[in-house]
């Protein structure tokens, strides 16, 4: 009994799908512009996170030892920074590496390069340049470097110059994140109540035919059955469009996008590649669940026959 | 077989209706029910059909006591009564033979056995030939026709035909009493709601009178007297 409701359920539904098909399809297309826009606003968020950490990347802290400190110590300074959770590289810089980089930044200036020429010794120290995971992290990474055992060690660090830019950045990254998510949790409820009402109205024109099938003795559930597996149908369709639809988008905004993020690792395609599941199987499922709330909502409108 | 017993029923805010009105109707009988608009006819089918419950009295059809009916009930007492409406009621993105075939479907009844039932059904309203057409291709005849073969798919032991012949010319309309008079051959009861004069005079059948509510006549072999 219950699999000849269902396998009717599932044929009616088709049957209704094909018949009332400008109908059925001015559904999928709502459906399908909602999906699109909570896509578009993951795509804004990807490139957001992108741009602040393709930010966050290019800065660090340089901290200046002493030309006179030897190897042995800033060794131990750096395993101790690398020891910490907070740090993603330390990266050592030789006196002699200093100094041609110094060179090579002033080449163009005869007097700096006079002045190099005339010093008998390296006048530079051994630098280490520390980058944090986070922005957040550089002021316990810093405060580790200030340990009194090393402050003999260390002739300058640069943190202080950039911690007004650190805070800035720290600053827009978060406020970024939270209009993103802002947008995001509007757009999405706005894209639900679409979705929502979209359906309501599919099934307010079947409101006779409802009443017809209750009136011809059948089950509530009977005629619940083919709008919610018309529902699916409609969700699997715009599910599928969407998916097909993004990713040619995907493709064009990165290859606008790269240019601005040149050097730094920014793979929208890749980043949905690697999250299709997780992406679209949300998605559809938060459709389905949308698309059969509303139609149980709408029929029950109308089943009171 | 059909029996109500001082119902009433008042629509908001004050319109009733039917004022404690009874009526007995044994199987195998054909009654006209007739009255002016607002008489209450139409109320007494929505009634034995369990579209809207009475305030007051005691309904039973067919062994069901309608006043007493659960909510899920209501789907297994419609199958067994064969109902006909002046609209027809067909499901317009339906064939003839879909829409005969769902008040089928929706007991459950297995996929040959609909395919062998539906046909004879058709074969008895005249309508072998159109089949696969839409309510829309249909004239209005041929609409009531699919609706009185939808309403006999069941075998009931009763059928219900309101206004049947509202929307159908004359010759149309002796059509669809020729089928009901058929039907009623066959042993099933008959209760039909009219006002066409003609026809009622015509059946010389039992005829109830309703007026505002109330019955005011009722006749063994009666005539459309209002």
């Amino acid at each position: 009994m219950f699999i000849h409701a269902f396998t009717r359920g599932i044929l009616f539904a088709l049957q209704s799908f094909w018949r009332n098909i400008w109908l059925s399809l001015a559904t999928v297309f709502v459906v399908f512009l909602a999906l699109i826009s909570i896509n578009f606003l993951l795509a804004i968020n990807i490139v957001a996170d992108s741009a602040i950490l393709a930010v966050q990347d290019r800065i660090d802290v340089s901290i200046y030892f002493k030309p006179d400190v030897k190897e042995s110590k800033i060794a131990e300074v750096k395993s101790k920074l690398e020891s910490l959770s907070q740090v993603k590289s330390v990266v050592y810089k030789s006196p002699e590496e200093n100094l041609a980089a110094f060179s090579q930044r002033h080449q163009n200036d005869a007097q700096i390069q006079e002045t190099l020429r005339e010093l008998l010794g390296n006048p530079m120290g051994a630098t280490l340049v520390v980058k944090a995971k986070g922005l957040k992290d550089y002021p316990v990474i810093l405060s580790a470097v200030d340990d009194p055992s090393f402050a003999d060690l260390i002739e300058e660090k640069n943190y202080d110059d950039n911690q007004l830019v650190i805070d800035r950045i720290n600053l827009i990254a978060d406020n970024v994140k939270k209009i993103v998510l802002a947008i995001s949790l509007i757009f999405s409820i706005i894209a639900i109540l679409i979705v929502f009402n979209t359906v309501r109205i599919a099934i307010f024109t079947h409101q006779n035919e409802i009443a017809i099938m209750k009136l011809v003795g059948a089950s509530n559930w009977f005629i619940r059955f083919p709008f919610i597996f018309e529902s699916i149908i409609s969700g699997i369709l715009a599910t599928i469009l969407a998916m097909l639809f993004i990713y040619p988008l995907l493709s064009l905004a990165q290859s606008y996008l790269g240019a601005f993020f040149a050097g730094a690792s920014f793979d929208l395609v890749g980043y949905f590649n690697g999250n299709f599941i997780m992406i679209f199987g949300l998605e559809f499922l938060a459709i389905i669940i949308i698309n059969i709330f509303s139609s149980l909502v709408a029929i029950s409108k109308y089943l009171n026959v | 077989m059909i029996h109500l017993d001082n119902v009433s029923k008042i629509f908001p805010p004050d319109v009733s209706a039917l004022r404690n009105t009874s009526l007995h109707i044994e199987a195998g009988e054909f009654v006209s029910i007739v009255g002016q608009s607002g008489s209450g006819k139409t109320t007494i089918v929505r009634l034995l059909i369990a579209e809207i419950p009475p305030d007051s009295g005691q309904i039973n059809i067919g062994g069901w006591d309608i006043t007493k009916i659960k909510p899920h009930q209501i789907p297994l007492l419609r199958r067994q009564i064969g109902v006909v409406f002046q609209d027809y009621k067909l499901l317009p993105k339906k064939t003839v033979f879909e829409n005969v075939a769902f008040a089928l479907q929706v007991s459950g009844a297995p996929r040959p056995r609909i395919a062998s039932v539906v046909p004879q059904v058709l074969h008895i309203v005249d309508l072998d030939d159109k089949v696969n057409r839409y309510p829309q291709e249909l004239s209005g005849g041929e609409r009531q026709r699919v609706a009185i073969a939808r309403a006999l798919i069941h075998r009931p032991k009763v059928l219900l035909a309101d206004e049947p012949t509202g929307n159908l010319d004359a010759l149309n309309s002796k059509d669809i009493i020729e089928l009901l008079i058929k039907i009623n051959e066959f042993g099933t009861t008959v209760v039909m709601v009219t006002h066409n004069k003609e026809i009622v005079n015509q059946l010389k059948r039992r005829v109830v009178t309703l007026d505002r509510g109330l019955v005011v006549q009722d006749q063994k072999v009666g005539k459309y007297v209002i």
